[in-house]
């Protein structure tokens, strides 16, 4: 239960076998339980309640007794240094409301500028072009006051780092140290999200902490890259728990030594965290500088009224959910070894009052590749993400509501310990985006039918990350370049889905073809909207894109996607969408059509590997689209005469470049009988 | 004097002081800037420093009826005829409302076969993170319809740029003949790496050409040579899209105003500062799409340095905005190119460094759906305008609030062509406000101001603090007809020393059309590590960049003892995707280029980063010629000495705010700006009345009369707020 470098401490504090630790569960009335951690030692003792968001599962309970237990300890450790309360501790009712929207603002312009020191400085083409990266300012137990608005994957991860690595750390934080951490058993979000923090102290008080997660490139796991079919965890990465880069300021440079011997792209690396330290001393000083100007306790109690404000504004949109469980299920394509073998998601949604449940129970089991996702900073996200983003949808919100730890208190999820949602140790667990955009797309599945104002038809819900990598004899190390791969959006209510562009989780930017090939050796062929018709609807899907690359030199490559198989659903009867594919050298004698993850597969000089993405499903019959979208799709080159005719009922006139409005009436008239 | 106004991240904004004179002391010159509101114009005489001004409503339909109208008043005003000015400038937001109205020209694209839909995929980022309704402009809203997207077969590779498929010139001619069959009236041409070898792009043109030869013809080598598809290709887009209706007007407006007399060039204002000829903005019309807020920041930026004060940060607010620049040492800078847009477009092409935000004096107060208390971006307008307007408005505004406070004179708001109803702001602030949040009048009143005080607090520390400018090195020049009601507010929370409220505030922009100097930027991409430049090379690409800007300053009309060409280069840490612009020494270019190209780099990169990293090796990705034709210096006349002695005209209650954010009334002296001489000396509290503004000066605060007129507040060793 207690982590070992944690109790090695207290017993060179204490001495051995001179403190204990206990823990207990509470069973709250009508909430979730809360695990009850004391650590005594010296006479003293502390103890401290914590939430955990499972369902009781020993995993998670020995992670959420663990952060107990080492909050406890930091406060024993520090022997009269003080830490600072929780951002819940301070009090905003006399805070006036001028000053709590001044300070709401600075909070999100602190987050914004560290991400913009970051992937402005940034080297490796995933996070300064692809900006696939999170940036944000914590409380001393991780609660979240606010964080940059990068990936979405990022976002609200971050807290279970900081608590991941307080297990260990817990009493140990010092001023100038800078920390490193990826561990996904211990909150990280996959292992090449690495987190970058630093400890922010107030006139010698821990006040919290800046952070930032960043997708490196290469994480020293079995194959170059991304990598699916490994057997553990330690196949897929190198792990850092809670190590320190700097300790009091002073670099740790053994520590960078391994590193740098221990990944195949160590310089981008290196200059990447080099980034990520520079962005969150710059969010930590930005902080402080507020602190100086306003107060802690203001600084905190603004925080802590933004957090409500959240919360509030989320529990209002559940209420409007008719109480009720919903349910949706769907298969993913295989683990990237057992081919063939589907993988089944069941996504059951509770609502009651102002409370929702996402529960994951009956889902397939863990899979024996890295086709899994960790728990806290994978499914609780990807949750946490979706009942925001459907119920306080941004673009039709007038005003800005922070996303902050009040978004998250509203939300119980449940995975069984065990499953392909809350795999164990040492399950390796680095491809889980996948199965995330599919827990979400058949979140908005499930409501559709009580929300369909707020639903889209069936979504790509998956993203394509590909890298290519090669060995450089002559420069003697391996080049790489990741590339994320959009998606598109089902139909909504009043128009048609999105066309190629990141889905729901994924925001990242696409990597320039010109930025490519000045630097790699590869070249890109095609890069544009797949040719198949999107599907039919009152309002169309998106369409995939269809993107080729050839690489020039001998390499290897990994990809780890979904979707192959299960095309996006219709809604409200609109048409289904389209699957995606993967082929090597589509139309050559020697044509090979993948799977959606492939590891370390050897790729010769002259090979081209062609993606393509899935479309997103239609919302609506076809027979009542406007007669004027249909001309304007052909037009465009999107569907033909006969689909217009035979799916739409629309018949147009080539010659004319028009819609024949009487035959057209006529057609749907038949429709209709 | 060997020019040096460029350092890193700063451009050309002119610096006049002891530079050659072109030998036209005697000319009289004219600056428009054409506003959604009102159409501007300053007349100067060069000779005797006379300033002429003129202000008229905007020609809503077609702005060049007013600026020629307006213009003739003008003249009239200064008893001379059109044919007498010598220069003439115009600031114009004509391509950009062709933007933001969505309404330019049905724009055909020939591309690389295989890239039909760069342009609607764009950076596959959506525009919200947290949304699943959003639309994405690009593709609601496409500058080139994928029907008129055509593909032809070439290639050109990298990282030589050699031909890795020829050009398929029989698929350009039946392209092209298909877009004429389709009526489009411009053409957009953008290929893969033409940025390496533009032959494709060049032959694709002449095909083009020849089968279209009525077209505006946008071909992205030319518009934008540097790497980024996307980028460039849109950029191109949008330069086709509000190409021929731009030329229209600019062509419209030159024979107008020939017509009327006028014998010299007509100029337009860019937007990175610098002025482009009327034919040079009708060929790339996509250099104008900040054309009207950069004349702010330079004539801000003027006023300042007139003052004795070359570090500025201007804050120029308008009805519906507010346009933020930050200018160390007078300098201009200029935004980084994966910054710059416009509404929904990415435009990659150089613009000033001008933040604008949604802060005006017809910002709305409201409690949002949360009931948390806001204020803007949603703005009144000017139609049906701030509550006290009484033109049907019945949300409070930032000129409600104002009023209430006893800032605004409801009987001589500008100039007494507006009467201002309290009672209506009253009742507003009261309703909207006061109820809901359990507030007096003044509380909620001077609450609004506040936020509305916060967010362009924030707008200018993003751009200075961020950037590692501290704005206690900065004076504040206030002006458009609202900054100076904040101007006090802002310099007192970012500890900026010293406030500027130019003489004439709401003509300010019209003044910096005058202010700055003809310029052009020649660049293209490079890619070459620092360590292993070839200075022959760098040297012959210089060279070339820097003929072509001066034959285009020669084409100008411009002396050449008047042109100073500055290089740049647009470099980073290799493996870094994001450069910085860093200066290049003048004098030849040899061995020692490169190093002093790489520190240079180091330390602008530890300005904008905190850190820089000497054991990495730099990158140069695009090189860069700013080649600038010098105008004569502009010249205010200066204001008679006053007495001292200062009468107010009227005694008015104003609410100031207090030390513990309460607020106080005090029965405030007002003065008549155009009463004020030099060397006078204004006690707080005070305001100060001119028909274009109003300037509040708080209690403990003390203004001085320049000899040009500007107010300078020094806020150093001054009291604070009253307690």
């Amino acid at each position: 239960m207690i982590d070992p470098v944690l109790a090695a401490r207290l017993d060179r504090h204490f001495g051995a076998g001179k403190w204990r630790a206990d823990l207990g569960v509470e069973d709250a009335l009508g909430g979730a339980p809360r695990v009850k951690a004391t650590v005594s030692a010296a006479g003293r003792s502390e103890t401290v309640t914590v939430d955990y968001r499972a369902d009781g599962a020993a995993s998670t309970l020995q992670a959420a007794g663990g952060r107990a237990i080492g909050i406890c300890a930091e406060a024993l450790l520090r022997d009269g240094s003080p830490s600072a309360g929780g951002v819940e501790d301070y009090a905003y009712d006399r805070i006036d409301p001028v000053t709590l929207r001044v300070l709401g603002g600075a909070f999100n312009a602190v987050a914004g500028e560290m991400a913009h020191v970051l992937y402005r400085m940034s080297y490796s083409s995933i996070i300064r072009e692809s900006e696939d990266l999170g940036c944000g300012i914590f409380d001393v137990n991780g609660r979240e006051l606010c964080e940059s608005q990068n990936s979405p994957m990022h976002i609200g991860s971050l807290p279970f780092y900081i608590r991941g690595f307080m297990q260990r750390l817990a009493g140990d934080i010092h001023e100038g140290d800078v920390i490193i951490h990826n561990h996904p058993y211990f909150g990280s979000s996959h292992t090449p999200d690495m987190c970058v923090a630093v400890p922010i102290f107030h006139d010698g008080t821990l006040i919290g902490f800046a952070a930032s997660t960043a997708h490196l490139l290469d994480v020293g796991g079995a194959a170059p890259g991304i990598n699916v079919d490994v057997v553990d965890i330690f196949a897929e990465a190198k792990l850092f728990n809670a190590i320190k880069l700097y300790e009091r300021g002073r670099r740790n440079e053994q520590v960078w030594q391994f590193y740098r011997d221990n990944v195949r792209t160590p310089e981008m690396n290196c200059s990447d965290i080099e980034a990520m330290i520079a962005a969150v001393n710059q969010g930590r000083d930005r902080f402080l500088r507020l602190v100086d100007r306003y107060g802690l306790a203001v600084v905190m109690g603004a925080a802590n009224y933004w957090m409500d404000y959240s919360e509030r504004r989320l529990r209002r949109e559940i209420e409007r959910i008719p109480d009720g469980e919903y349910r949706a299920e769907g298969w993913l394509d295989d683990d990237g070894k057992n081919w063939g073998k589907r993988l089944k998601v069941v996504v059951t949604v509770r609502v009651s009052g102002s409370d929702l449940e996402i529960d994951l129970t009956g889902s397939a089991e863990q899979t024996p590749t890295a086709f899994n996702v960790p728990f806290e900073g994978g499914l609780l996200v990807a949750c946490y993400y979706i009942v925001r983003t459907l119920l306080l949808d941004e673009a039709e919100q007038d005003d800005f509501v922070p996303q902050n730890d009040g978004m998250f208190r509203p939300v119980k999820v449940t995975a069984p310990r065990g499953s392909i949602f809350n795999p164990t140790f040492p399950r390796a667990c680095t491809s889980r985006f996948a199965q995330l955009q599919r827990v979400i797309d058949l979140f908005i599945q499930a409501l559709a039918p009580v929300l369909p104002h707020k639903a889209t038809g069936g979504n790509s819900a998956s993203v394509m990350a590909i890298s290519y990598s090669g060995f450089d004899e002559a420069a003697r190390q391996y080049w790489m370049c990741v590339e994320v791969n959009e998606g598109s959006y089902g139909a909504r209510s009043t128009k048609d889905g999105l066309d190629s562009v990141d889905n729901l989780l994924a925001n990242t930017r696409n990597v320039p073809i010109e930025e490519i090939e000045m630097h790699y050796p590869l070249r890109g062929e095609r890069y544009e909207l797949r040719p198949d018709p999107p599907a039919a609807g009152k309002w169309r899907g998106g369409i995939g894109v269809v993107r080729a690359n050839r690489f020039l030199v001998d390499g290897y490559i990994s990809c780890s996607g979904d979707r192959h198989f299960e095309a996006p659903a219709g809604v409200f009867g609109g048409h289904d969408g389209l699957p995606g594919a993967m082929a090597r050298n589509p139309g050559q004698a020697d044509m090979e059509i993948w799977p959606s993850k492939v590891t370390g597969r050897r790729m010769a000089a002259g090979d081209l590997v062609q993606f393509v993405g899935p479309s997103g499903g239609g919302y609506g019959p076809p027979v009542e689209r406007d007669p004027g979208l249909v001309l304007a799709d052909w037009e465009d080159d999107l569907l033909t005469l006969e689909m217009a005719r035979d799916v739409y009922r629309v018949v147009i006139d080539p010659a004319k470049g028009a819609v024949d409005t009487a035959a057209t009436a006529r057609l749907r008239a038949d429709a209709a009988t | 004097m060997a020019p040096n106004y460029l350092d890193n991240w700063r451009t050309f904004v002119a610096d006049y002081l002891g530079q050659v004179n072109i030998g036209a002391d005697d000319m009289r010159r004219l600056g428009v800037d054409v506003g959604g509101t009102h159409t501007d114009l300053v007349l100067v005489d060069d000779a005797t420093g006379e300033i002429v001004l003129n202000k008229l409503p905007t020609s809503v339909g077609d702005p060049s009826v007013a600026t020629v109208e307006g213009a003739l008043e003008l003249c009239a005003k200064a008893g001379i005829g059109l044919a007498d000015v010598g220069y003439f400038m115009h600031g114009t937001t004509v391509a950009t409302n062709i933007v933001l109205e969505r309404n330019g020209a049905r724009v055909g694209m020939l591309t690389t076969e295989g890239f039909r839909d760069i342009i609607h995929i764009a950076r596959h980022k959506r525009p919200y993170n947290f949304s699943i309704q959003q639309d994405l402009p690009w593709q609601k809203h496409p500058l080139v319809r994928r029907r008129d997207r055509l593909t032809v077969p070439e290639r050109i590779g990298a990282p030589g740029g050699d031909v890795l498929r020829p050009l398929d010139e029989e698929a350009v001619r039946t392209a092209a003949r298909r877009l004429r069959g389709s009526g489009v009236e411009a053409v957009a041409i953008g290929f893969m790496f033409s940025f390496l070898n533009p032959a494709h792009e060049r032959r694709a043109a002449e095909i083009v050409r020849e089968e279209l030869p009525e077209v505006f013809l946008s071909v992205s080598h030319e518009v934008i040579p540097q790497y980024r598809e996307y980028e460039r290709f849109t950029t191109t887009c949008l330069n086709a899209y509000i190409g021929p209706k731009t030329g229209r007007y600019l062509n419209n407006l030159a024979d107008a105003l020939r017509r009327n007399g006028l014998e010299t060039e007509l100029h337009l204002m860019q937007s990175a500062g610098g002025s482009a000829t009327v034919q040079g903005a009708v060929r790339r019309p996509v250099t104008l799409l900040m054309s009207g807020p950069v004349a702010g920041l330079i004539g801000g930026i003027w006023i300042g340095r007139q003052a004795g004060f070359p570090s500025v940060i201007t804050l120029d607010v308008g009805g519906t905005s507010a346009d933020i620049g930050v200018a160390p040492d007078g300098g201009m800078r200029v935004k980084h190119l994966l910054d710059t847009r416009i509404g929904d477009y990415q435009a990659m092409v150089p613009m000033a460094d001008v933040d604008t935000i949604g802060a005006g004096g017809g910002s709305i107060a409201f409690l949002d759906a949360g009931g948390v208390f806001r204020v803007g971006p949603r703005s009144a307008g000017a139609q049906p305008g701030p509550a006290c307007y009484g033109r049907g408005g019945t949300e409070p505004t930032s000129t409600d609030c104002q009023l209430v406070l006893g800032r605004l004179n409801p009987g001589n708001f500008l100039g007494g062509r507006t009467r201002l109803d309290t009672a209506a702001a009253r009742a507003a602030i009261a309703r909207a406000l006061c109820g809901p949040l359990r507030m007096g009048l003044e509380e909620a009143a001077l609450g609004a101001i506040r936020i509305l005080t916060h967010s362009m607090v924030q707008a200018i520390e993003l751009n200075s603090v961020r950037k590692g400018y501290d704005p206690r090195d900065f004076a504040l020049v206030a002006f458009g007809g609202g900054g100076p009601l904040f101007a006090c507010d802002i310099a007192r929370e970012l500890s900026i020393p010293t406030v500027i409220v130019p003489p004439n505030p709401g003509l300010t922009s019209a003044l910096g059309l005058l202010a700055t100097d003809t310029a052009y930027d020649f660049s293209r991409t490079e890619l070459a590590r620092a360590s292993r430049l070839d200075p022959a090379v760098l040297a012959a690409h210089y060279a070339d960049l820097e003929e072509q800007a001066a034959a285009q300053l020669r084409a100008d009309g411009i002396a050449p003892a008047a042109m100073v060409f500055q290089r740049v280069a647009d470099c980073r840490y290799v493996g870094q995707g994001y450069e910085i612009r860093t200066v290049v020494p003048d004098g030849a270019v040899d061995v020692g280029t490169g190093p002093a190209i790489v520190s240079a780099f180091h330390a602008a990169h530890q300005r904008e980063f905190g850190r820089h990293f000497t054991d990495k090796d730099v990158e140069i990705v695009n090189i860069r010629v700013v080649g600038i034709g010098r105008n004569v210096p502009l010249r205010l006349r200066e204001l008679p000495h006053g007495d001292g002695r200062v009468s107010p005209v009227a005694m008015r209650d104003v609410a100031w705010e207090t030390a513990d954010g309460g607020w106080v009334w005090m029965p405030t002296p007002v003065y008549d700006r155009t009463t004020l001489r030099c060397g006078d000396i204004l006690p707080g509290p005070a305001v100060v009345e001119q028909p274009d503004s109003t300037f509040p000066l708080p209690p403990g605060l003390s203004a001085s009369v320049d000899r040009h007129g500007s107010l300078i507040v020094d806020l150093r060793n001054t009291a604070e707020k009253p307690s």
